[in-house]
């Protein structure tokens, strides 16, 4: 009896944990079921999901007006002037708007203001209107893509287009077309575009030395040595910034550079120190910069109102950054070179090279280097600056550094 | 028995009740008179300790290769935008020590220090880029002594903003871009006993 009890007893045990096996099984198929549901259901809702505008920004410079559009995936687009008013139609296919429709006001010497519409189903529209009294003839329009990890940005550069510092430098140049985005280097001859840049000028003279000797005179000087013999010798095309005693905002410089399309960007200063005995030949390049950190703190900054009217926006700075960190490795090695051989030919003190935030130098699609040839600062080296035969030996350094980057280039 | 245990009880509450309102009557003139000081009393439980707090100032080195530390003392204060101050002017004071090189303008004026998030904003005057020699170094110097200085001591923050007359500036001679907050730069940096 005590068994037979004992076998049912052991039965409905068994059924019971039966019971609950069955139960968790049904579980594990049901969450398993959603899992893979789930699996296949991701990529199918990122490709829905992709295209999508999540930002747009725009930033006037002096000589054109920058909008950047923010997109997951590279989409197709159409762009086309249209007239009375005068306006910029641009589709982008296949895109969704991610925010709301937004009228951005711009209001600057190019664009009234911006138009964001979802036109119909996957097709986003943004409208550019231009300010009313630009002519139809006097402004153009170019468009790139710049790529990041996470997203794209579709770029779109607003300029006038008669430039008037292009115009000029194309005058003392002759005749120039317009370089394509990527300029194929002829691997027998050296056939660069140089741009040299004389630091300050006009009413900004730069550093003084201790005995008035003005550093946009010097930096003006050596550029112009520097051009004879990248010139003479090398059969480059060279480009000075300025060639005259003139002032140039330090993004117009870059700008420049960017619109000839430079190979290479060589900025000329001479160095400063609050210290009179600081001497010797520093050369610098421009640092990295950590995007999304940035980016949060500029978007944390635009909350607090000030009463400026340059209150930066959003995502353009850290697009200019993208442009010259591109080319970081490549300035890095510029700038040991030249600093080199610029050592080698003044027999001043080697103060290295280094990284840091330079303004000149951020937006500059091409490797490019600051060289601060030596201190005005320091009364012995403001002396020697003001020999002529100085000046040649600097430019003649630089000249070797030039010269010895773009040979290593070629043979790669 | 229970009923008048429970009588006895509300007697004397009453009884404690009738102190108090009579305590109150006799001491209400000096609650009166003394009321400001009980009030900030209760409001302000926290008193500031009042006393003094080492601090580390980056100054240059005469070839202005590098920054070096010097320590200081300053006055504690109970709000941290006053102590940034506080330092910023120990800063522009220059180096007790001949040295050291100073890294700013002695006649720059700390017009207003605040903070947001983690970003210190630093607003001086414009005779920080008038009076600066300029050149990529001394701008270089007169940046990150600055950052680095604020960013050591105060270490809650992570990013400094320079601002100049209440604005954000391009540069303060034409070199290193400050319109955007800046993280320190520690390689900028040597300890003097490495020297």
């Amino acid at each position: 009896m005590s068994t037979g009890e004992a076998v049912t007893m052991n039965h409905i045990y068994l059924h019971i944990i039966g019971g609950e096996m069955n139960k968790i099984m049904n579980r594990i198929l049901k969450i398993s079921v959603f899992f893979t549901f789930l699996i296949f259901i991701f990529p199918s809702l990122s490709i829905c999901q992709n295209y999508e505008v999540k930002k747009v920004d725009f930033r006037s410079y002096s000589t054109y007006t920058r909008i950047v559009v923010q997109i997951d995936e590279a989409t197709g687009y159409v762009i086309r002037d249209l007239s009375d008013p005068s306006r910029i139609l641009i589709n982008l296919y296949p895109a969704n708007l991610n925010i709301p429709e937004e009228k951005i006001k711009v209001g600057d010497k190019f664009i009234e203001k911006i138009r964001l519409e979802q036109e119909s189903k996957s097709v986003v529209r943004l409208v550019l209107d231009l300010n009313k009294n630009l002519k139809p003839e006097e402004y153009t329009h170019n468009t790139f893509i710049l790529k990041d990890k996470n997203f794209q940005n579709f770029v779109i550069d607003v300029r006038s287009s008669n430039e008037d510092i292009i115009a000029n430098l194309l005058e003392e140049k002759g005749s120039f077309t317009f370089p394509s985005s990527d300029l194929p280097i002829s691997s027998d001859k050296m056939n660069y575009k140089i741009i040299l840049d004389p630091g300050h000028g006009g009413k900004d003279p730069g550093a003084i030395g201790p005995t008035g000797l003005k550093e946009k005179e010097i930096t003006l000087s050596v550029a112009e040595k520097l051009e004879k013999m990248l010139e003479d010798q090398l059969g480059a095309k060279v480009y000075l910034t300025r060639s005259k005693d003139r002032f140039i905002p330090l993004d117009e410089r870059t700008e420049i550079a960017n619109q000839l399309g430079g190979n290479i960007f060589v900025s000329i200063h001479a160095n400063a120190g609050f210290n009179r005995r600081a001497k010797g030949v520093e050369t610098f390049f421009n640092s990295r910069y950590a995007y999304n950190k940035e980016a949060k703190e500029v978007a944390a900054r635009e909350n607090i109102s000030f009463a400026s009217e340059d209150v930066p926006v959003g995502i353009k700075r850290i697009l200019w950054d993208m442009v010259q960190d591109r080319y970081r490795s490549e300035s890095n090695r510029l700038s040991h070179i030249i600093q080199e051989e610029l050592c080698k030919a003044i027999g001043l003190e080697d103060r290295g090279v280094k990284s840091a935030p330079f303004y000149v130098l951020r937006g500059a699609a091409m490797p490019a280097t600051l060289v601060e040839v030596c201190f005005i600062s320091n009364p012995w080296e403001e002396k020697s600056l003001r020999s002529d035969d100085f000046k040649e030996k600097i430019a003649w350094g630089i000249f070797n550094g030039i010269k010895r980057y773009l040979q290593l280039r070629n043979e790669k | 028995m229970v009923f008048k245990k429970k009588g006895k009880l509300i007697l004397i509450y009453i009884l404690v009740g009738i102190v108090i309102f009579a305590a109150g009557i006799l001491f209400a003139p000096l609650i009166i008179k003394r009321g400001y000081q009980i009030k900030k009393w209760i409001s302000k439980p926290f008193v500031a300790p009042q006393g003094m707090r080492v601090i580390r100032l980056y100054f240059s080195s005469p070839d202005e290769k590098c920054l070096f530390p010097q320590e200081r003392e300053i006055i504690v204060s109970s709000q941290m935008t006053e102590e940034i101050k506080e330092v910023m002017e120990e800063l522009i004071k220059g180096p007790e020590d001949s040295s050291l090189s100073l890294t700013l303008p002695s006649e720059t004026e700390v017009r207003n220090v605040f903070v947001k998030g983690e970003c210190i904003y630093v607003d001086l005057d414009f005779s920080l880029s008038k009076k600066h020699p300029g050149g990529s170094t001394g701008e270089l110097i007169t940046v990150y002594s600055i950052v680095n200085t604020l960013l050591v001591n105060f270490p809650s923050q992570s990013k400094v903003q320079i601002l100049i007359q209440g604005k954000p500036a391009e540069t303060l001679a034409g070199h290193i871009d400050i319109r955007e907050p800046l993280g320190k730069r520690m390689d900028l940096v040597k300890e003097i006993s490495e020297s």
